[in-house]
């Protein structure tokens, strides 16, 4: 397979609604919006079981429960969404770093950096659905295509729950026969100029000369649409800025339960952590430990430092104390340590009263082994024999 | 209830008892003050349910009772009135606050909805207030102000034979102040927040103190402060203190902090100032890429093991530490530019600042 179409448009299903039969799987084979409730209330997104029956986002919530009646429509809780797009953010950057966030639930990904570990870019994205679908419960469509536009009309090809592929040889067949208005800056008064012209597909303005189109839309206009029609679109994926977060979480077969476990699955965390951010020269001033009781509640606690951190040592030692603040009588299903604050590691380090030496010597010792032998080749002895990878207990493990 | 008195003096006992009123409290009847009027008096409470404070006011008094008033309205309300006497007074629905003119109706907070207080048992010790006013000056500077570790924004209280020992830590500094002959019994984490509240509310000549099982009680003629200890374990600090530093050198307050008022002009942010101890006192430097640099030599004595010896700190924590002394002197004893440095007055007195120092 070829690596000539290295753009990904991921695109989450139905978001919003999929979030919610997360917290209340009562909701799930059924036709589900979620929506204002009130007399003005429009749909913000609907399932696939709604739209069947004509229901859309942007449709007033009236018009949706009369096309229809047994329409459950939920109370949007936006923070859920923001979190659990976090989370899928995460996978997408453990992929590449070449993320472009268009919204909550979608984002361009340029993976031409995982040509060695995948045989296409149709396994990757395969892939990153799998891991959306097993670590979150999310459905995900995936459009994979040479550029940013047509990997954005791939995905919605796929819908739902899909990968479509535009291969190079026929991105023309694939785009030409796409409506007009599929293409960016087609709106309502672009579509009813073009349609004077007799134009219904994105062939017919493909077939229009470009002067004559920059003469019916104005030069600007004409020329970009005339370059969509042709599938040209030479615009990079820009990733959202530097790292702001560093993560590590993983979800375990069998809930952890004790202070003895939760401790030592904390200490490998911070192990991990420490080793990204010493690969991306960084140090964390803020210190995140997430925690996913059996009964699905997620508890976040931070801690801000007045120096920042990297070292295993103190990270580990940060975690404990916010672990003091979480119930840990309660089983455990996930586990996470972000840091967020970031700065390059050589600034200027504010000490603290415990502070050791010898654990800075030792953690540098410990970076330059690693840097030689690879991540796994040292342990701390309370890891040695679970070793994080091969543990038993372990269902997923991810990190960004 | 209705009361008369002068504005001044009403105006007093509100806002010092508003000042344990928290802006984002728990209850809605918190953000009110308990007004009681009984005999002759009138007593104010206000409570966050950490901080209590209770003051009290002989008045005028036409009817007994007791009523819950917003406390943020009602001290800005009498402090806004014409000066001369103020009365204050409920009505079936509302309380009226009116003199010389002026009227405000303020809506009362339900009275029963107020958390039951037992009263104040005074057989605390007697401090000497000014004393114990300093002593909080000097080891709040060191407290923590993140929630997210409660433990360290209290100032641990201990004591022994020998008296009163306070200490306060954010991890990064630590503040020690002893009150020797201070003869208070038990020992507890008082919340930081609460003791720098003391010198404005209840703060007088002689205080009374003491630690009870669940809070630390303060009390004065005038009014009460109640503090609710805050639950854990204080580090141990006793293994962070070192038992001896083979240099130091000693300089003068003043001109030190005249040297560090320079140096934060340039080092916001964290760039942390560097100090180079060597004969004849103290080379300064701090510099900043996007901004630029400051040196200074201070003349000071210098005695050491080392020919020199180089040390960085947040200029904000050291100038907080040299800040907190009194004496003429400072005395910088340093161990070497990992380990902690001791900042005191030169005099192995009563007052001691224990400081990390930044790795640069």
């Amino acid at each position: 397979m070829s690596w000539t179409e290295p753009i990904l448009h991921v695109d989450m299903d139905s978001f919003f609604v999929e979030v919610e039969r997360l917290r209340d799987p009562e909701l799930k084979g059924r036709p589900v919006a979620v929506g204002g409730k009130g007399p003005r209330g429009v749909i913000a997104s609907a399932s696939y079981e709604a739209r069947r029956l004509g229901v859309h986002s942007a449709q007033p919530s009236a018009t949706a429960l009369r096309l229809c009646p047994e329409l459950e429509i939920v109370a949007p809780e936006h923070g859920r969404y923001r979190e659990m797009s976090l989370t899928v953010f995460e996978v997408f950057r453990s992929f590449t770093p070449l993320v472009e966030g268009l919204s909550l639930d979608e984002a361009f990904l340029d993976v031409r950096g995982l040509r060695l570990h995948f045989d296409s870019t149709i396994d990757v994205a395969r892939e990153i659905r799998q891991q959306i679908r097993s670590h979150l419960g999310l459905p995900a469509s995936v459009g994979v295509a040479s550029n940013k536009l047509l990997a954005k009309l791939a995905s919605q090809e796929a819908k739902p729950d899909g990968v479509h592929h535009v291969p190079r040889s026929d991105e023309l067949g694939f785009l030409h026969r796409l409506p007009a208005d599929a293409l960016w800056g087609v709106g309502p008064a672009t579509l009813a100029g073009l349609e004077r012209l007799g134009v219904e597909s994105v062939g017919d303005i493909g077939a229009i000369p470009a002067a004559a189109l920059a003469k019916a839309l104005g030069p600007t206009l004409g020329h970009h649409l005339h370059e969509l029609a042709n599938a040209r679109d030479e615009r990079p994926v820009e990733p959202d800025g530097e790292a702001k977060s560093i993560s590590v979480e993983e979800t375990y077969d069998s809930d952890l339960t004790g202070v003895d476990v939760i401790e030592t699955a904390m200490l490998s965390h911070a192990q991990k952590l420490s080793w990204r951010l010493h690969r991306a020269g960084l140090a964390a001033k803020t210190v995140t430990l997430k925690a996913r009781y059996d009964d699905f509640t997620t508890i976040t606690r931070s801690q801000t430092l007045s120096g920042g951190i990297d070292g295993a040592h103190d990270l580990f030692k940060v975690a404990t104390s916010l672990l003091t603040q979480l119930d840990l009588r309660r089983p455990v299903r996930l586990l996470g340590l972000g840091a967020t604050s970031l700065h390059p590691s050589d600034r200027p380090r504010q000490l603290d009263l415990g502070h050791d030496r010898a654990w800075d010597s030792l953690e540098d010792a410990i970076a330059e082994v690693k840097e030689r032998f690879g991540e796994g080749s040292v342990a701390p002895a309370r890891l040695v024999g679970r070793d994080a990878d091969r543990a038993p207990g372990r269902r997923s493990s991810k990190s960004s | 209830m209705r009361i008369r008195a002068q504005r001044d003096d009403l105006a007093d006992v509100l806002t010092r008892a508003n000042r344990a009123v928290g802006t984002r409290t728990a209850l809605p009847v918190l953000q009110g003050l308990l007004c009681e009027v009984s005999g002759t008096t009138l007593r104010v409470t206000g409570t966050d349910l950490d901080v209590t404070v209770r003051t009290q006011l002989e008045v005028e008094v036409m009817d007994e009772g007791r009523a819950v008033i917003p406390g943020k309205y009602l001290s800005e309300a009498v402090r806004k009135m014409p000066p001369g006497q103020v009365t204050i007074g409920v009505t079936d629905t509302d309380i009226e606050i009116e003199g010389n003119g002026p009227r405000f109706t303020l809506r009362p907070l339900t009275v029963d909805d107020f958390p039951t207080l037992e009263d104040v048992v005074a057989d605390g010790v007697e401090v000497d207030g000014e004393d114990l006013a300093d002593a909080i000056n000097q080891v709040t500077i060191a407290a923590s102000g993140d929630g997210a570790r409660p433990i360290l924004t209290g100032v641990l209280f201990e004591t022994s034979d020998d008296g009163l020992r306070m200490v306060a830590t954010d991890s990064y500094r630590l503040a020690k102040r002893d009150l020797p002959g201070v003869g208070l019994e038990g020992s507890g984490l008082v919340p930081a927040r609460g003791l720098r509240e003391l010198p404005r509310t209840i703060g007088a000549p002689k205080v009374s103190a003491q630690l009870r099982e669940r809070e630390a009680v303060f009390t004065s003629d005038r009014g009460s402060l109640r503090l609710r200890l805050i639950d854990g374990n204080f580090p141990k600090y006793q293994s962070l203190l070192p038992e001896s530093y083979p240099n130091q050198v000693i300089l003068d307050r003043e001109e030190l902090l005249e040297a560090l008022g320079r140096v934060t002009l340039v080092a916001e942010d964290h760039i942390p100032v560097k100090l180079k101890l060597i004969e004849g006192g103290v080379e300064v430097a701090v510099s900043r890429q996007d901004v630029g640099a400051e040196t200074e030599h201070l003349a000071g004595d210098y005695s050491g093991a080392d020919d020199e010896v180089s040390i960085a700190f947040n200029p904000r924590y050291l100038q907080d530490g040299v800040s907190a002394l009194s004496g003429d002197k400072v005395r910088i004893q340093v161990i070497d530019s990992y380990k902690p440095s001791v900042i005191d007055d030169g005099t192995d007195g009563d007052f001691l600042y224990l400081l990390m120092p930044v790795r640069v």
